[in-house]
């Protein structure tokens, strides 16, 4: 079957071009030539695959992009891209866009963009699969219970029966009649104890023993003429209940429940004994099972590999698996959005309530934060538990860790971001070399001394930005250890201050350091913490440099403690950031400063500082300066050690 | 009186390597270092040929280019993308797309061919 695809353009040129080319791959395509005739298309055909430019008169390619995430989450798109559109094109990719290819469009990087489309359907497929898979099992072990305590519930019945039948064998001398059909081993005795009648199955199992005494079938203390069920119903005058084994035909024993009942004739002496037993063999395996299955069950519950829950109309724990107790804190009737999310209102699309309400199996992809702090991804599969009448009273909820893939992904996405966002990078810095060149070359030519200065000064300038760009890829490339040494806190901020210090005072900008003298010392990997607080200082010194408004600008440096953490303050007044800028100041290769920023100083201070356990805060308005704050706490937590030893 | 160039570009060093080249070659400049800044250059100096660069902070050149283009004064200006971003979909009607790193002399000519 052909694989559809929707395309959509606001140029007929491109639509035609890559019509032809995709249908070439294969594709069957579907063209559009804005946002609202493209959700028209989509709604009819479903392709699973979108294709979309961002600009477009109406509703614009990201609107769209929101649109079919929310109709489809499934919906794979990739959005066509201008050049100057990186950062729409970063915005896409936070809006689940699976991939962005840029114009002119390049066949290698389209087919790139359609693989991992692809890739992605296939994965989450997999995934649905193994979670559908697993949902099957559970539901098989289930009826199987069910089955299971039916049977039980049947075991019960004959002897219900049996103890019946002993009722009517009191009120009805003539009851006789009826006993050939029971499914009991059913004997009639005489005062002598000896048997006079039994039932078929009697004969069959435990052989034909009329005329025998009452006592022969029986093993243990009951094979004796005083204990035997007969012997001490014909003693007492009552009907008896008792548990006993008995030796069948072919030599083996069996467990039954017997029961007796006196019949008296007309003087009110007891003048039969009607004896019946029901085998319980059958009951105590059927009995074993049931427990055997309670515990598998139990087993598959605690040891699938996903977090199980069980959850009522308020969305409140009543069960969950061993693996969910290991991950969350979970204690009785809590609910669900507080141990995996910490929050106190239910989730906007709570998969859970959805089900209660229309009975059906959802799913939703959800991040959430477990005991120790750590943020999973989670993929839901939700399923109703009805009882008898067909109601829903519980949801169960699995939720398989995605986290994995999801890193994988976003680290995927932000490779492709890193190729373009470097490549340019390195491009200027190659301008930047060639006209300082230029420069000396032309200044000795006209010996110009001034020209020739002046290159040089360029050059410099450059060959620090290199070298600043090869520290920060180098140390994004690899993954090091801490080095943690214990470090004088004033010593290390003085030094950090003396290295940043000049380059702000040249600028014409002040520097004011107020440090807590009392804050001792602290176990920290000093190199590179010494970078993170470099990287924050050179952006507030940027910060200043870049806001024209005409006041003269500062920079303090703080160093502050309370009894758990020191606290490294760097505030500025400079440009400031509004949200966008400021919420993702901390993402890979984002850069709010053209071609002079790497997009890696902050992405690469951040890490640094998680990997103490710390944070960093940041407050900032647009011309009003920003404040970041780095907490480190005083002692290292456990979960940071545990951390490092599962790498 | 020599033709003037005006130079945008947010970095000083690549400001400065263009200024020698135009100037070698007989050509006055001025230079703006945002789009903002650009387009009040624009309207004072009158300048014969625009050399733009696209990615800046704050505003990017096509912002900048659009603007231009709205002004019916200034609409006619020619202008020339040097910039490290592939393609050139951005500024449909550029007199040419130049690369960074570029040949000097390469763009020499072109700026040649365009205002003489």
């Amino acid at each position: 079957m052909a694989k559809k695809l929707l395309l959509v353009d606001d140029e007929e040129g491109i639509r035609k071009v890559l019509s032809i080319a995709l249908s070439d791959s294969g594709y069957t395509v579907f063209t559009a030539q804005n946002g609202e005739e493209a959700l028209d298309i989509f709604r009819r055909e479903t392709p699973p695959i979108v294709l979309t430019d961002i600009k477009m008169p109406g509703m614009d390619g990201i609107e769209l992009l929101q649109t079919l995430k929310q109709e489809s989450p499934d919906t794979e798109v990739i959005m066509i891209t201008g050049h100057g559109d990186m950062e729409l094109a970063i915005k896409s990719l936070k809006f689940q866009a699976i991939d962005f290819v840029t114009k002119p469009i390049n066949d290698d990087a389209l087919e790139i963009a359609l693989n991992r489309a692809h890739e992605k359907i296939r994965m989450r497929q997999q995934l649905r699969e193994y979670t559908e898979n697993l949902e099957a099992l559970v539901r098989e072990k289930s009826a199987k219970l069910v089955e299971i305590e039916r049977q039980v519930a049947v075991g019960q019945a004959v002897e219900g029966l049996s103890s019946a039948m002993r009722d009517i064998a009191v009120d009805l001398e003539g009851g006789l009649t009826y006993f050939n059909e029971m499914p009991c081993f059913v004997s009639i005795h005489s005062p002598q104890l000896k048997v006079i009648a039994v039932n078929p199955l009697y004969r069959d199992r435990l052989g034909d023993k009329v005329g025998h005494n009452s006592w022969e079938i029986y093993a243990g203390k009951t094979g004796t003429q005083a204990n035997c069920p007969a012997g001490q119903t014909y003693k007492s005058g009552k009907g008896l209940r008792t548990k006993a084994t008995v030796k069948t035909a072919s030599g083996g024993k069996a467990p039954v429940m017997v029961n007796t009942a006196p019949i008296r004739n007309q003087d009110g002496d007891v003048e039969l004994v009607v004896e019946i037993s029901a085998d319980i063999t059958e009951v105590k395996r059927l009995q074993e099972e049931l427990d055997r299955s309670q515990q598998r069950y139990q087993q598959l519950f605690d040891e699938v590999p996903c977090y199980i829950s069980v959850q009522d109309r308020q969305l409140r724990l009543t069960a969950v698996n061993r693996r969910f107790k290991e991950d969350f804190n979970v204690e009785h009737g809590a609910f669900c959005h507080e141990v995996y999310k910490h929050q106190g209102e239910p989730c906007p699309n709570c998969p859970v309530a959805k089900t209660f309400e229309d009975g059906h199996s959802h799913q939703s992809e959800m991040v959430v934060t477990s005991k120790a702090g750590e943020r999973y991804n989670v993929l839901i599969w939700t399923a109703p538990l009805r009882n008898a009448a067909g109601e829903i009273t519980h949801v169960m909820e699995m939720s398989t860790n995605i986290t994995q893939i999801r890193k994988l992904q976003d680290h995927l996405s932000s490779l492709g971001l890193k190729i373009s966002s470097i490549s340019h990078g390195i491009k200027s810095l190659l301008t930047g070399l060639d006209g300082g060149m230029y420069l000396m070359e032309t200044g000795f030519a006209k010996d110009k001394s001034e020209r020739v200065k002046a290159g040089y000064e360029d050059l410099k300038l450059i060959v620090s930005r290199i070298r600043k760009l090869v520290y920060n890829i180098l140390f994004f490339a690899k993954e090091r250890e801490l080095k943690r040494d214990r470090v004088d806190i004033l010593n290390f901020v003085d030094d950090v201050a003396s290295t940043v210090e000049p380059k702000i005072i040249a600028n014409g900008i002040e520097f004011v350091r107020e440090f807590d003298a009392s804050v001792g010392a602290l176990k920290l990997d000093a190199g590179v913490v010494r970078l993170a607080l470099i990287n924050i200082l050179e952006n507030a010194l940027d910060a200043c440099l870049e806001d024209e408004a005409q006041k003269s600008h500062k920079i303090l440096f703080r160093v502050q403690q309370d009894d758990k953490q020191i606290f490294f303050e760097i505030s500025d007044n400079g440009i400031g950031m509004d949200r966008e800028v400021r919420e993702s100041l901390f993402t890979l290769f984002f850069s709010s400063k053209g071609n002079k920023g790497t997009g890696l100083g902050l992405f690469i201070a951040d890490k640094i500082i998680d990997q103490h356990d710390g944070r960093i805060s940041v407050e900032s308005k647009p011309g009003r300066g920003s404040k970041f704050k780095v907490s480190i706490p005083k002692m290292i937590s456990k979960s940071v050690i545990t951390k490092r030893k599962n790498e | 009186m020599p033709k003037k160039i005006l130079i945008i570009d947010d970095d000083p060093a690549i400001v400065r390597y263009l200024k020698a080249v135009f100037s070698d070659n007989g050509y006055a400049t001025c230079n703006a270092s945002s789009s903002m800044e650009g387009l009040e250059v624009v309207k004072a100096e009158k300048p014969d040929l625009i050399c733009l660069d696209l990615q800046m902070p704050g505003e990017w050149g096509p912002r900048f280019y659009r603007k231009l283009r709205k002004d019916k004064e200034l609409k006619d200006t020619p202008v020339i993308v040097v910039s490290g971003i592939d393609g050139d979909h951005a500024v449909k009607d550029a007199v040419a797309f130049v690369k960074k790193p570029f040949d000097p002399e390469k763009l020499v000519g072109i700026v040649k061919n365009t205002i003489g």
